[in-house]
């Protein structure tokens, strides 16, 4: 019998009862997004009632202590949601914690008792989702500790979430996955890429496709070239010791920036499951022609920031970050030209970027359209339309067009028309990790990554990295607060492209 | 001013554009027109503008809208008189001003006949219409239905509207020509939802087809609206699930007027949501309790949850009638 109370108009998305078991539970990642996050959607009453968060950690404190950190971190790092006195002591009802080392698999053992406590104490159902925020290189042990122990099955349904990086390689990620799939079936292996929670990303799909009039115009007919940028102006913060094990290929190509080209680029899908979606990405990502090696100096640019004077200040270069080697050859940018090798978009050039310490944050899709076939008005300024998809810091798209400028005669200037995402709509978008966590509570993967999109966004970046490894890489070779390497410019300037100063 | 045709007043209003692209234009900002519906809000004289403006200000961010405010005058006759102005707001602290389209109309009850003339042509071209009566004396007046004329629904609050019996008998006339919305129903969404959580669990769900007793306490001097709604919709569940209950409405000290708490029991199932401080409520399922947020939502809240829902709700369209009849029936 289903539920007669209810509402599917009213009450929104219906979250099954569960816990989430949060492997690494006072690090970064956790303090910074996924307790804020969770905290959110218990104030915006998305969380079901029987629900519980289980922390788990080397640390040695007890479930008050992880409540107090946890409360603590939320005040620090909560963008819009400050803890307010009740609504924390109901969520925290739910907080417990567990400290033990990952490698002792007794400490599995002990989990496994205390989740089937709060199962009975919250009414979760039994329903688990595992959340490794941990090193990467523990992932393999940690999902083995919770298959030996038993959880990976029981009276509910079991889900692993996993965070990028995938592997360093295209080995190491089928290693890696093939570790998880011993433990887990792939549906309940969700990869997660927070670039895909993120609105204003998702709202590429909604334009493309919820829209009659762009769609037409988004093939290599009229579309001149795509450049995808994701710049920040910061340097590794705290990173370096990760950063410097991948740098930007791996760190940001290899998954946000492809990921947005497949959406960017992808067929639409038949619906909007979430395998019609995958599959739609996934076939775009296979579709990306493979470098070949001779064509990987002509068609990549791989860099690494120096030091800078920016604003008055010194900035130092990447080798003088705090974890880094001082003589490393990790590279803080990289571009790459790709091409989609099928009917649409054939011959259409994406370029793809990605750097630290630039002039500005800034993420987004510049669409430009081919010129006009004919210049019938004198004085014309030369100013291919453009479409823009910002995705932060001020969501929204813009379409760039020539109109007549005021007065006699008829000279043209190039306009803009905005659209705004976070002024049109008043209301307050969802953090991606908010997105991405509702998801994986509700079985929901089509904004997670699948083994096979990841290994077919490896065998892009495979051989560039390679190229880039038996070349002789002469870092620095830009300064803090520039837009990168000159030799970017002259990738792009061999086709007679320029990038686009965000 | 008086600008009485709608051509005035539309001409106005491009002139409240110019004003303010000019003055952008000096601090080099610009400023964006926002518009997804037209928001037509009928209202007493005596109803003071200067909150509904703010409740209009408050929803406009989550939904930019034309919105145009009649206050009816009582009796007599008069002018009607007509002004236009633009609410705008700063998004995110920097950029373009986003500016909504507001058009304050008064009028004498006399002249509501000539009205439709004057406010259908004032609404936004090409984009949905929402009606939203707080007017007692206009909700009952046949004219209502020509104001509405291409509404997508009406929205009004029958705890405001006078007894609840009355208006939700009211109510349920009207929505026989038009799709109507209560805030007073919107304002038990959360209550029902943490209602319906407890019932996702499948041995409560076993259960449902026993209760016996739904009882539902309340604020105020009489039961308000929101507990006649509350009882038809518990109810409704109950013989959903196969089952036959009864009903009891029980008076709780406290302010403002509504919901206290709710309880379903019978053999084996104890199901209960109560209020317990600030903002949170205690839900009780057997021997599992659970503390949790209920906050009150204000005005805009509630009406941007009606705005949300195109046309016709269901689930509101089969309780209205069963609410109507406890009314009635606890009336009598």
């Amino acid at each position: 019998m289903e539920n007669p109370f209810q509402d599917p108009l009213r009450f929104g998305r219906r979250l099954p009862p569960c816990a989430i078991v949060i492997l690494g539970a006072t690090g970064d990642l956790s303090r910074r997004k996924l307790v804020p996050a969770l905290y959110r959607l218990f104030v915006d009453r998305q969380l079901p009632s029987g629900f519980a968060i289980l922390g788990t950690a080397r640390l040695a404190t007890n479930d008050d202590g992880f409540r107090e950190t946890m409360r603590e971190a939320l005040a620090r790092f909560s963008e819009d949601t400050p803890p307010d006195d009740s609504m924390w002591r109901a969520f925290a009802q739910g907080m417990f914690y567990l400290s033990g080392d990952m490698h002792d698999p007794e400490f599995y053992t002990r989990m496994a008792a205390r989740l089937e406590e709060i199962a009975t104490v919250r009414q979760t159902a039994g329903n688990v989702l595992f959340y490794l925020s941990t090193s990467p290189e523990h992932y393999e042990t940690a999902a083995q500790g919770i298959g030996a122990a038993g959880m990976n099955h029981g009276s509910g349904w079991r889900r692993i979430v996993v965070e990028k990086p995938f592997g360093r390689d295209l080995a190491s990620a089928r290693r890696l996955s093939a570790s998880l799939q011993e433990i887990f079936p792939e549906a309940a292996i969700y990869r997660i890429d927070h670039y895909l929670g993120k609105e204003t990303v998702q709202n590429i799909l909604a334009f493309r496709f919820g829209n009659g009039t762009f769609e037409p115009l988004w093939n290599r007919r009229y579309v001149e070239h795509v450049q995808i940028t994701a710049a920040e102006s910061i340097g590794v913060e705290g990173r370096g010791a990760y950063y410097d094990q991948y740098g930007a290929l791996r760190d940001m190509i290899q998954n946000h920036l492809l990921q947005v080209m497949a959406t960017v680029a992808m067929e639409p899908s038949s619906t909007f499951r979430a395998e019609a979606v995958r599959d739609e990405r996934a076939k775009l990502l296979r579709s990306i022609r493979i470098l070949q090696p001779e064509e990987v100096p002509d068609n990549s640019v791989a860099g690494q920031y120096g030091p800078a004077r920016i604003g008055g200040e010194d900035v130092p270069g990447y080798r003088q970050e705090r974890g880094v080697d001082a003589q490393s050859c990790t590279e803080t940018y990289a571009a790459l030209t790709l091409f989609a090798e099928n009917w649409r978009w054939a011959g259409v050039p994406f370029y793809l970027r990605t750097g630290k310490r630039m002039p500005r944050q800034v993420t987004e899709i510049a669409i430009q359209y081919r010129s006009a076939p004919l210049a019938i008005f004198n004085g014309e300024e030369t100013s291919p339309n453009l479409l823009v998809l910002r995705i932060q810091p001020e969501p929204g798209i813009s379409l760039k067009f020539l109109s007549k400028r005021p007065g006699t005669g008829m000279m043209l200037r190039p306009v803009s028309m905005d659209f705004n995402y976070g002024s049109s709509f008043g209301e307050r978008s969802p953090a991606a990790y908010e997105t991405l966590l509702l998801d994986a509570l509700e079985g929901d993967a089509t904004l997670y990554s699948r083994q096979d999109m990841v290994e077919a966004s490896w065998a892009v970046v495979e051989p560039v990295r390679q190229g880039w490894d038996a070349a002789a890489l002469t870092f620095p070779n830009y300064s803090a607060g520039s837009w990168g390497p000159a030799a970017a410019d002259a990738m792009l300037a061999r086709r007679g492209h320029a990038w686009r100063r965000p | 001013m008086s600008t009485t045709s709608p051509d005035r007043i539309l001409r106005e209003l491009a002139r409240v554009w110019t004003t303010l692209a000019e003055e952008g234009g000096v601090r080099g900002e610009g400023v964006l027109r926002s518009c997804t519906m037209t928001l037509l809000v009928l209202a007493d004289e005596t109803d003071d503008p200067s909150p509904i403006w703010e409740t209009l200000a408050a929803l406009m961010p989550q939904h930019p809208s034309r919105a145009i405010l009649v206050r009816f005058r009582a009796g007599g006759t008069g002018d009607t008189q007509a002004r236009v102005f633009a609410q705008c707001w700063l998004p995110t602290g920097r950029g373009r001003r986003i500016c909504c389209e507001q058009i304050e109309i008064t009028a004498s009850d006399a002249g509501l006949p000539d009205l439709p003339a004057l406010v259908l042509p004032l609404a936004a071209p090409d984009l949905p219409v929402l009606l939203w009566c707080r007017s007692p004396r206009i909700f009952q007046a046949p004219e209502l239905r020509l104001l509405a004329e291409g509404a997508r629904k009406i929205i009004v609050d029958t705890a405001a509207l006078g007894s609840a019996p009355g208006s939700l008998q009211a109510l349920l006339e009207r929505r026989n020509e038009l799709p109507v919305a209560d805030l007073a129903w919107t304002r038990l969404t959360r209550w029902r939802a943490l209602v319906s959580q407890a019932f996702d669990d499948p041995g409560n769900r076993e259960r449902l087809s026993a209760a016996s007793e739904v009882r539902v306490s309340y604020t105020g001097d009489a039961p308000p609206p929101e507990a006649f709604y509350m009882a038809a919709w518990l109810l409704d569940g109950v013989r959903r699930a196969g089952g036959d209950a009864h009903h009891t409405f029980e008076a709780a000290a406290g302010v403002p007027p509504g919901v206290r708490s709710v309880a379903l029991r019978g053999d084996g199932l104890d199901v209960a949501v109560g209020l317990s401080t600030r903002g949170c409520a205690d839900v009780r399922a057997g021997d599992a309790a659970q503390r949790t947020a209920i906050a009150r939502l204000p005005e805009h809240a509630l009406l941007a949850e009606e705005v949300r829902i195109p046309g016709r709700d269901p689930v509101f369209d089969r309780i209205l009638p069963s609410a109507a009849r406890l009314g009635v029936s606890s009336a009598s």
